[in-house]
């Protein structure tokens, strides 16, 4: 019931613009303004790591295949068609005509070939070729076909080519470009690259601005025949801090503002002129627990008992949390996978807060009551950890558990949590790819990052995801995931939180811009009234 | 903030503001300064029995209120009485205003006296020094810091401190240096008394009043420099209630409760008040004494 | 001749101190945890993945080769390239210092702009309620944080009034200018309340001096006085004092660029320390070390202008 709102919501956006005969056309042109909290990184889709650079990543670089505007399905993108053979080991995709690059010269198959090629090596593919690493070898044939042909059957390799690490980049320009190595050239090709997405670099300043045009030669058209996207350029405006982000889109300034604080969602619905957006998210905040015995210093850590992991999950009343931190728009946790991420498991919502089962757990964990002290990492001067850990402390403060916060700034954090020299920390986690298998990998497999730093090792699981990883049979793999969220919310490795939508706040004037649940931003359909 | 890097403070200079005659008390702003001083050492030193609530008690049916009779200064996000967390914070920012300061101030002096004393090529290789310290942005250099050594309390003290005493040791310097000239330090070295007995009989008390001054300053930089570092998130920890942390709290909500930052950001400017009123005080005084 | 002498002395000395400092931040930002191959990848990065990115970086090589190539580029004065950005860093100071410049430029003007004629009003009509007003005025100035006396002035002037843009900077140098206003006031405010104090005081102790008195009792207009006699003498500790916290004004930069969204090279400075982008920051303080250097040479130079008796 709950799970199909969720689809319905997500489904909002995109019926819009459908739904709506009596609206006028859209208004072509303009310049959007959209205040981003950080600036991108690295602009190529392949050494891309961070979601600032993987945001915005399909509006440079096409794929062969798009995700949908819901971020459930996917669509046709370069390539017009495609097919699969029975066995899953031969893909064929057939790309759309005259299709061109920023700069006006011709995306073949063999740039295509070249960007699947390169992303997927070892050595120059960046922390995202195991996506398609099962794919064997890449052929073309004549003028407008790519064959891809696997090594292993991948049931995630659709959804993969629609990733964007997956995206087209020209071969001669990157090739062309300065440096000795191959990365040096993919550096310098960055610092202004021309892609075969919607959008291109037009400008950037670092950590300030950056302005990107609209690339004239991009192959979807709208409705009414004439070609997409709409808006003549996108500026990127770098804004930290969040009160001055909402001040100017007030202040008309801005048009788009991202990461509105969950505190400000209902001030800003009830502002005319703005339209505050809830956009659905593969998105779950939890907090990491360290599993292992001993913690780095050698002192005996509580958590390592299933039943004291177990308890101080019932004691936390996710109710609560959603309410002190996102003020109610958020849901409590269902799995350890954002709920929208295929073959999630829904069995209800997890642990739900229970003092007494609280209690009893500790008691037979030899902590009658409580008496110990839990050190919890929170990121300095984030306001979200600092409320969900000051909630935290409150709710475990009634098993007689302290929770002690330690406010760390990022590198320090990261540098500790790799380490694992902590015992818990405040973690978010967004879905890049639609499928559980990224999630599973980082969060329960043990051999990749020992269960995402926490040391929890459960052998069947590690075997259940090595055997889904080629189960082509969808049922199957369902059933293999069914049983791996069971495991791991039994064991409960870390204390489950809640399903967070993306809070974007728009000026009435901006229609049609997306948020996919993966995180991307979607422009090619958005306009700005004149 | 990190004023006074290097700054001869204002006060330190003879203020002229009062009348001539003679007069063995405070002036009137400096026991005003000394009053606000005092009510926030009673709210430091008992807080339970002025605070009306339990600072950290959350009460999830009374989320950012206004203030009302029930809750004077309102409450913040999770309920918490503003009124109670900015008088517990007293606590807090009068230790940050002692802790940051005292070790500064002592070393500091000791260091400087001895520096202007000594003169020659220690004095030139402290200068140096000074020249190293004051080009890079304390601030930035606290900041590195606390990183460092990892945020909370007690390492902003090591950090401050670890700058912060250069300023003393710099103002000692010129003082004692000024005061070598006078008459009775030459006549000192002339009866044959020990450098030691020189510096801490004779230098030091007459060139203590501009220090003592400036202590006062310094402390509500203290608080200043902590609530920044509150605002990063690198200064008191949560759920620890401090003005600057009060403030960086309440800034998302400054246009939805204002409330939440404006009280204590009151306590933060009248603190700062109280110790420069009762530090100018201090200072006319005691040269009315001299 | 003599003056070639002493400036060459400044100027070696000024080396050294620049050294001094690059050496020293190498050390503090060699022993924050964590480093920049951790920060470019993130939270989901596999350890051969951060290995390999830190093979990339050298961040891993011997902590006495990082030194001594880092010596070897002091010395030539190159920086190298932010591994974060991308980008020279040559070319990311600048882009941002000019910024940075202009926004300390603009507060230390719009400090003397308030606090000179503030202070002599207060002097002149000193213990009254005037006095009292502008001393109030100062206090609290003085004791607000700066990053909330900037969102008080974003809140008001900018969202509220609409008489200022939002935060951000402009296109050019006249809409620079008023861009850069309110950040510049938020920064002046503290510190004009401190050079108020000060030239206050001295005011006070000149107007009070025996010769002012003289003047005025030989029949000089009060003005006149004011103007010749006493604005000079307080002339040279308030250039004084506004040298001294061009350092500091450069740290409230850092603070106040975060809120206002203004890309100058205080922010430059701390996303640097925070991404562990060495090469950044090393550059950043050798810059600023000159800065302030040469303004606090030049400072010296005024002082002996404007007051024959500090020699140096």
């Amino acid at each position: 019931m709950k799970r199909r709102d969720l689809l319905l919501a997500s489904l909002l956006p995109t019926m819009a613009a459908f739904a709506a005969p009596a609206r006028a056309a859209p208004h072509r042109g303009g310049t959007l303004i959209f205040a981003r909290a950080m600036d991108s990184l690295f602009l190529d889709p392949v050494h891309t790591a961070q979601n600032a650079d993987i945001w915005i990543s399909l509006n440079l670089y096409d794929t062969l295949l798009q995700p949908s505007a819901d971020g459930k399905g996917l669509q046709p993108g370069l390539a017009a068609e495609h097919s699969v053979s029975e066995d899953g080991k031969i893909l064929t995709f057939r790309l759309r005509p005259d299709l061109k690059f920023a700069d006006g010269s011709p995306i073949t198959v063999r740039d295509v070939k070249w960007s699947l090629d390169r992303a997927r090596s070892k050595e120059e593919g960046g922390e995202f070729a195991f996506l398609l690493s099962a794919i064997g070898s890449i052929e073309t044939q004549g003028e407008d076909t790519v064959i891809i042909n696997m090594a292993q059957s991948d049931p995630a390799i659709l959804q993969a080519l629609a990733t964007f690490n997956a995206g087209v980049v020209p071969e001669k320009l990157l090739m062309a470009a300065a440096g000795d190595t191959l990365l040096e050239k993919s550096k310098s090709f960055a610092e202004k690259p021309v892609g075969s997405g919607p959008f291109v670099v037009e400008s950037w300043r670092r950590n300030s601005e950056m302005v990107l045009k609209r690339n004239p030669y991009y192959w979807k058209e709208a409705d009414d025949g004439q070609k997409l996207p709409y808006l003549d350029a996108i500026r990127f405006v770098i804004i930290p801090d969040d009160a001055t982000r909402i001040l100017k889109l007030k202040a008309g300034e801005v048009d788009v503002t991202e990461f509105v604080p969950y505190a400000r969602v209902a001030e800003l619905r009830n502002t005319p002129g703005i339209t505050m957006t809830l956009f659905p998210a593969a998105q779950v905040h939890y907090f990491t627990m360290n599993n292992r015995p001993t913690l780095k210093d050698g002192t005996k850590n509580p958590l390592a008992d299933q039943r004291v992991r177990q308890a101080l999950n019932y004691a936390t009343n996710k109710e609560a949390l959603i309410q002190v931190v996102t003020h109610g728009v958020a849901k409590p946790a269902r799995s350890y996978m954002p709920i929208a991420t295929p073959m999630a498991y829904d069995g209800g919502p997890l642990y739900p807060y229970d003092l007494a089962k609280a209690k009893a757990l500790l008691a037979e964990a030899g902590y009658p009551n409580g008496g110990f002290e839990v050190t919890c990492m929170a990121l300095a001067g984030n306001a979200d950890d600092a409320a969900k850990l000051q909630t935290l402390q409150q709710m475990w403060s009634q098993v007689g558990v302290k929770l002690k916060i330690e406010q760390l700034e990022s590198a320090t954090r990261l540098a500790r949590f790799n380490a694992t020299d902590f015992q818990m920390r405040t973690s978010l986690w967004t879905n890049d790819l639609n499928d559980p298998k990224q999630i599973t990998s980082i969060f329960a497999y043990y051999p990749a990052r020992q269960s995402n730093r926490t040391g929890w090792n459960d052998p069947r699981v590690n075997e259940l995801f090595e055997q889904s990883e080629h189960e082509m049979d969808s049922e199957k793999r369902t059933a293999m995931y069914k049983e791996i969220q069971q495991r791991y919310y039994e064991a409960a490795p870390i204390i489950f939180g809640m399903d967070v939508p993306y809070p974007i706040a728009m000026s009435s004037k901006v229609h049609d811009f997306v948020q996919i649940p993966l995180g991307n931003n979607i422009f090619i359909n958005a306009y700005k009234d004149a | 903030m990190s004023d006074e890097a290097v700054a001869p403070p204002a006060a330190l200079r003879p203020a002229a503001t009062a009348p001539r005659r003679k007069q063995l008390r405070l002036p009137a702003t400096g026991l005003l300064g000394g009053a606000i001083l005092l009510l926030f050492l009673l709210c430091a030193l008992a807080p339970w029995l002025i605070a009306p609530y339990d600072p950290l008690a959350f009460d999830y049916m009374a989320i950012m209120q206004p203030p009302s009779w029930e809750h004077p200064f309102g409450t913040d996000n999770f309920g918490r009485d503003v009124l109670s967390r900015t008088i517990w914070a007293a606590q807090v920012d009068l230790q940050i205003a002692v802790f940051a300061t005292l070790f500064p101030a002592i070393f500091g002096t000791l260091a400087g006296c001895l520096i202007g004393y000594a003169g020659g090529w220690v004095d030139a290789l402290f200068r140096r020094l000074v020249d190293v310290i004051v080009t890079i942005p304390f601030v930035v250099l606290v900041i590195a810091i606390v990183a460092v050594l990892g945020p909370g309390l007690l390492n902003m003290y090591i950090a401050i401190s670890a700058v912060g005493w250069i300023i003393y040791a710099r103002l000692m310097r010129s003082e004692i240096i000024a005061q070598k000239k006078r008459d009775y330090a030459a006549a000192g070295r002339v009866m044959g008394y020990g450098r030691l007995r020189i510096i801490f009989r004779h230098l030091l008390p007459n060139a203590a009043s501009p220090l003592l001054v400036y202590w006062m300053t310094d402390m509500s930089l203290a608080i200043l420099l902590g609530s920044s570092l509150g605002y990063l998130g690198l200064g008191a920890q949560p759920p620890t209630a401090e003005w600057g942390v009060l403030i960086a709290d309440g800034k998302n909500f400054m246009t939805t409760a204002w409330w939440m930052s404006i009280f204590p950001g009151t306590a933060i400017v009248l603190g700062g008040m109280g110790f420069s009123l009762f530090g100018d005080g201090l200072a006319t005084w005691l040269r009315r004494r001299a | 001749m003599h003056i070639v002498g002493i400036l060459g002395r400044r100027l070696l000395q000024i080396a050294a101190t620049v050294l001094v400092v690059a050496v020293l931040v190498f050390g503090l930002m060699r022993l924050l945890p964590g480093d920049a191959a951790l920060v470019l990848l993130g939270e989901r990065a596999s350890d051969e993945a951060i290995a390999r990115m830190r093979d990339q970086l050298g961040v891993n090589q011997p902590i006495l080769a990082q030194f001594w190539d880092f010596l070897l580029r002091m010395v030539t004065l190159r920086f190298g390239d932010s591994v974060t950005l991308r980008v020279p860093v040559s070319s990311l100071i600048a882009e941002r210092l000019p910024v940075t410049l202009l926004l300390t430029g603009m507060a230390a003007v719009l400090a003397l702009l308030i606090a000179v004629p503030l202070a002599f009003w207060s002097a002149v009509r000193r213990g009254s309620w005037v006095d009292a007003a502008i001393r109030v005025f100062a206090q609290v100035s003085v004791s607000m944080p700066v990053f909330y006396i900037g969102l008080v002035l974003l809140i008001t002037l900018a969202a509220g009034l609409r008489w200022f843009p939002v935060g951000g900077i402009g296109t050019g140098f006249l809409e620079d200018l008023y861009y850069l206003f309110l950040p510049a006031l938020t920064l002046a405010l503290s510190l004009s309340a401190i050079l108020l104090r000060n030239l206050r005081e001295s005011l006070i102790e000149v107007l009070d001096a025996e010769y002012v008195g003289f003047a005025t009792a030989k029949g000089l207009p009060r003005g006149l006085v004011l103007r010749r006699h006493v604005l000079r003498n307080a002339w040279v500790s308030t250039v004084t004092l506004l040298g001294l916290h061009i350092g500091s004004l450069v740290g409230g930069a850092v603070i106040t660029e975060t809120v206002f969204a203004i890309p100058g090279i205080g922010r430059l400075m701390i996303d640097s320390i925070f991404s562990r982008d060495y090469a950044v920051v090393q550059g950043l303080t050798v810059v600023l070390a000159v800065l302030v250097s040469v303004v606090f040479l030049a400072l010296d130079a005024v002082q002996a202008a404007l007051d024959p008796r500090v020699g140096t």
